[in-house]
């Protein structure tokens, strides 16, 4: 099995830098997702390592060697948004045109190895199709199985489940994540969908302005972000930024800019597990599910003022107005939260950024 | 793996394009600037100045070469005495009937473009793919139809002498060339204008009149501002189209309506190539200058369109109240303009090919046509090597036009430095006239080039190829650069990340999927090869090389049958049926001609 590896990759188009200096590790047989906003870099990041983008510095390694030729002379696979099937070649023909160039793995005549891969992707009997005779689902199926056919040693997909509805979405997920572990293909996934990278993931990079802000497990990106970009950008999240109030007990002052004392009379101060030295500027994130409402027994506490309710079916987003700063929690009540409400967490909850 | 040789196939295919153009138009043509500005081996402006200072060429400004300082004095002289009319001489003539065939043409084009955008009527479509037309019709059969339609014993006095009218006469004068030329270039300023009026959103204008905008103050504030830029383009391009105008002139003005254009080749039939050299770069300077200004506002503009939904469309008959609405019967009145224009030449043509002047009917000028076929006489032209040759230089200029102008759509939408050279190449052609390139291959590749020390000449009829595909093959590209460039760059990567070579993904993916428009630009290519009749008149000089449309020149001037138009007509009749089959091929195709 092939690894993928970036190291120190720059690409820029007609002089703005699309990525900066990016460094990555793909394990081998690894699903690998590459998240962020739009224009982050993330689709950049693929199409480098597919030979569409040429690195101005820095190289990509394929299994190993250093890959710096054309596209159609490494040994990937990609699925595109909107999956771009040759609108004038039916199903199967889309499916064989890289055998035209590659022979497929194992000793099987072009023939079988579309037949095999249709099946894999659960369109047997659609080969005379055209695509455009083909819902969105069933294309990007087929994308898959022509990205496939060749043998590929990397699968690279971009955004390939963006132009499908939410629950179709979620179903072909699966899909993809089944095929890409019975085949054991190491797979590059990119998405501007932090649900979808959490999901579906090994691991995860966070892009931004062309720059990997984490790379870690879904449950780490989102328990413990390494930036203030991560714990904003990953689910819903408290980010507050305040200042390191004392060290013993770990306290953070919030809404205290560097250069402004802390406020000693002891508003708007939140317990965290630990802190840098008092008096650096920081930011504190809380998730909406570590606070328990109405839990007076908790580690640590805070009063707070429901602002608005919002129902959404399982639970309650209850916005709250702490001391003059909003705080999204997420509470199973049966009836919709309202007035002073106390608010139980654990410090150990809290993660606490250091400001650049 | 792709194999070397796809490797560098379209590099290659880059490099010989390049010099595919620079033989067929930047040798040529460079070849006129330097016979004249080099004399004698050495360069000098001297026959440049002789030219600017010679009033029977620059008219009044000449004074601006002989006599600078006393301009200030003169235009004082001339305000004084009450604008006298000044000389214009040759070029002011030229620019003059260039702004006077402007106007008309924008004066007939602009309410087409308000009866296509803003009316809803049967046949709308196809009237509106007909703008096209004019580009397709060689310019030498239109003069002959001109000729049929509005001459002595043409249709135009037959109709009026039925009301007891006429007969008037329009032909050899300044108006006839006005009037052709309107017929060539309204039907472009209709379309560039009906386009910009189509792609006004129709939400702005509801905008301004949510927010109390009369229905002509939101045209004014709203739709003017959008249709100011098309118009401004399509007059910029009909003023440079008709300054270098050719057969019009020389076939309905004659030597007393003479243009640079026709004097140039004047010129060349005295052997006189100096100044015909030098009056060419002139006027090639004059019309690049349009052109790069028309470049620079069009880039400007690009982009304007909104891709909202358009203005409503009124129906255009609305039954028995049709004929109580001033506008609708303005657009009817309008319509018999049009008819009598646009199809009255072209059916004038065919018309007057079978009847003889008393008006009863006759095959005798096509029977002309065979017995000139059947003539052994020297310097006969016969028709069907007129018609063989037309048909093989088409032939001949697809095979160069269409892959250069594919090559040159490539370039031209990948972007970058590549892209804005390939559009200054495209645009060199409009600005060079098909007397300058003709010239210029007689000069270079007839009477041959030293290359390397071997002195290369071209038979003419392959120089006559040569330049069919410099004129033709920017219609190739206009119709293959849109599809390319609006062709997903996916279906290229997918294939490239599938194994396929660069060279591979174009022929498997790319050209299929823009083959409607490579046909529909092979077929204007073919088109403009069967029509060229600028520098084709300079290359055929031999016997064996003349085209339909050089052969019509000759009809014309045949006197041998009296002094009926009959050869030409039913010579133009075959002319017509041939391109108008070119123009079913580009309508089905989904043809376009966006300048």
């Amino acid at each position: 099995m092939t690894g993928v590896r970036l190291r120190d990759v720059t690409v820029s188009f007609d002089g703005v830098t699309a990525l900066e200096e990016v460094s990555l590790a793909v394990e081998p047989g690894e699903f690998f997702t590459l998240v962020g906003p739009s224009g982050c870099g993330k689709t950049t990041t693929l199409r480098t390592v597919a030979g569409f983008e040429t690195p101005e510095s820095g190289t990509v390694e394929i299994g190993g060697d250093v890959a710096d030729g054309p596209p159609e002379d490494r040994d990937v696979g990609v699925v595109f948004q909107d999956y771009a099937l040759f609108p004038h070649m039916s199903v199967r023909e889309n499916v064989a045109y890289g055998l035209r160039y590659r022979d497929p793995p194992g000793d099987v005549s072009t023939n079988e190895r579309v037949a095999e891969l249709l099946d894999l992707v659960d369109m047997g009997g659609m080969g005379d199709r055209d695509p455009d005779e083909l819902s969105g689902g069933q294309q990007q199926r087929v994308a898959l199985a022509r990205a496939l056919a060749p043998g590929p040693d990397v699968l690279l997909l971009d955004e390939p489940l963006s132009a499908l509805d939410a629950r179709l979405r979620e179903r072909l997920r699966l899909v993809v994540r089944e095929i890409q572990r019975d085949l054991g293909i190491t797979t590059v996934y990119v998405t501007h969908d932090q649900t979808e990278a959490l999901a579906i993931s090994d691991r995860v990079a966070v892009v931004n302005g062309g720059r990997v802000e984490q790379v870690a497990t879904p449950e780490t990106v989102y328990r413990e972000p390494a930036t203030r970009f991560v714990a904003e950008f990953v689910g819903d999240n408290n980010v507050l930024d305040g200042t390191v109030a004392s060290t013993a007990p770990p306290r953070v002052a919030v809404g205290t800019g560097p250069g402004e004392p802390g406020d000693e009379g002891g508003e708007a101060v939140l317990p965290v597990a630990e802190a840098p030295a008092e008096g650096r500027p920081v930011a504190a994130s809380i998730r909406p599910e570590a606070f328990r409402l109405g839990d007076a027994d908790a580690p640590a506490t805070l009063s707070a003022t429901v602002t608005t309710a919002e129902f959404v079916g399982d639970s309650y987003r209850v916005h709250c107005d702490w001391r003059g700063h909003a705080l999204l929690v997420t509470a199973a009540a049966t009836d919709a939260p309202t007035g002073e409400v106390t608010l139980g967490f654990d410090p150990a909850d809290v993660t606490v950024l250091e400001e650049p | 793996m792709a194999s070397r040789a796809e490797r560098v196939a379209l590099p290659a295919g880059v490099a010989a394009t390049a010099v595919a153009l620079a033989a067929v138009f930047y040798v040529p043509v460079g070849s006129v600037l330097v016979e004249a500005v080099v004399v004698a081996g050495r360069p000098t402006l001297g026959p440049i100045l002789a030219v600017l200072a010679d009033p029977f060429y620059t008219g009044v400004g000449h004074h601006l070469v002989v006599d600078p300082l006393g301009v200030p004095a003169g235009v004082v002289d001339w305000v004084t005495s009450g604008f006298p009319s000044v000389r214009l001489g040759l070029f002011g003539f030229t620019a003059y009937q260039a702004a006077l065939s402007t106007v008309a043409s924008v004066l007939l084009g602009l309410p087409g473009a308000y009866v296509l955008a803003r009316f809803e009527f049967r046949g709308r479509e196809t009237l509106r793919s007909l703008t096209i037309v004019p580009f397709v019709l060689p310019a030498i059969m239109v003069a002959v139809g001109f000729v049929a339609m509005f001459g002595r014993t043409g249709l135009f006095n037959d109709l009026l002498g039925l009301v007891g009218l006429g007969p008037i006469s329009v032909l050899y004068s300044l108006e006839a060339i006005v009037l052709a030329h309107a017929f060539y270039n309204a039907p472009l300023v209709t379309r560039l204008v009906a386009t910009a009026w189509e792609s006004v959103d129709r939400r702005q204008v509801e905008s301004a009149r949510a927010m109390g905008a009369s229905p002509l103050a939101a045209f004014r504030d709203v739709v003017v501002p959008t249709l100011r830029p098309a118009l401004l383009t399509a007059a910029l391009l009909t003023f440079v189209f008709t300054f270098l105008s050719f057969p019009i002139v020389l076939k309905l003005g004659g030597l007393q309506h003479a243009t640079v254009e026709v004097w140039v080749y004047d010129r060349v039939q005295v052997l006189d190539l100096t100044t015909a050299a030098t009056l060419a770069t002139v006027e090639t300077v004059l019309s690049l200058g349009l052109t790069y200004l028309y470049l620079r506002y069009e880039a400007r503009q690009r982009g304007a369109g909104g891709a909202g939904r358009s203005l409503a469309r009124k129906p255009l008959a609305v039954g028995w109240q049709t004929l109580t609405s001033p506008v609708r019967l303005a657009v009817f009145a309008y319509g018999l303009v049009v008819a009598v224009v646009f199809l009255g030449p072209l059916a004038s043509l065919v018309v007057e090919s079978i009847t003889r002047p008393d008006g009863t009917l006759t095959t005798a000028y096509y029977e002309f046509l065979l017995a000139q076929q059947a003539s052994s006489a020297v310097g006969t032209a016969r028709p069907l090597p007129a018609i063989v040759n037309s048909l093989v230089f088409g032939a001949g200029t697809l095979l160069l036009a269409v892959p250069m102008g594919v090559v040159v759509a490539l370039v031209a939408t990948r972007g970058g430095r590549g892209s804005r050279l390939a559009e200054a190449l495209l645009s060199a052609p409009l600005a060079v006239s098909g007397i300058v390139v003709g010239l210029g291959l007689l000069q270079t590749a007839v009477f041959g080039t030293e290359v390397l020390g071997y002195r290369l000449t071209v038979a003419g009829p392959v120089a006559i190829v040569f330049a069919h595909a410099a004129a033709a093959y920017p219609f190739v590209t206009r119709n293959v650069a849109p599809a390319l460039g609006g062709l997903d760059v996916r279906f290229r990567d997918a294939a490239r990340s599938l194994g396929a070579s660069r060279l591979r993904a174009l022929v498997d993916v790319e050209l299929p999927l823009v083959a409607a428009a490579v046909l529909a630009g092979a077929a204007f290519a073919f088109a403009i090869s069967v029509g060229e009749f600028d520098s084709t008149v300079l290359l055929a000089e031999g016997v064996d090389s003349y085209t339909m449309p050089v052969a019509l020149d000759r009809y014309v001037g045949n006197r041998s049958i009296g002094p009926s138009l009959g050869p030409a007509t039913a010579m133009g009749t075959v002319l017509l049926a041939i391109t108008g089959l070119s123009f079913v091929a580009i309508d089905r195709l989904g043809g376009r001609w966006a300048p």
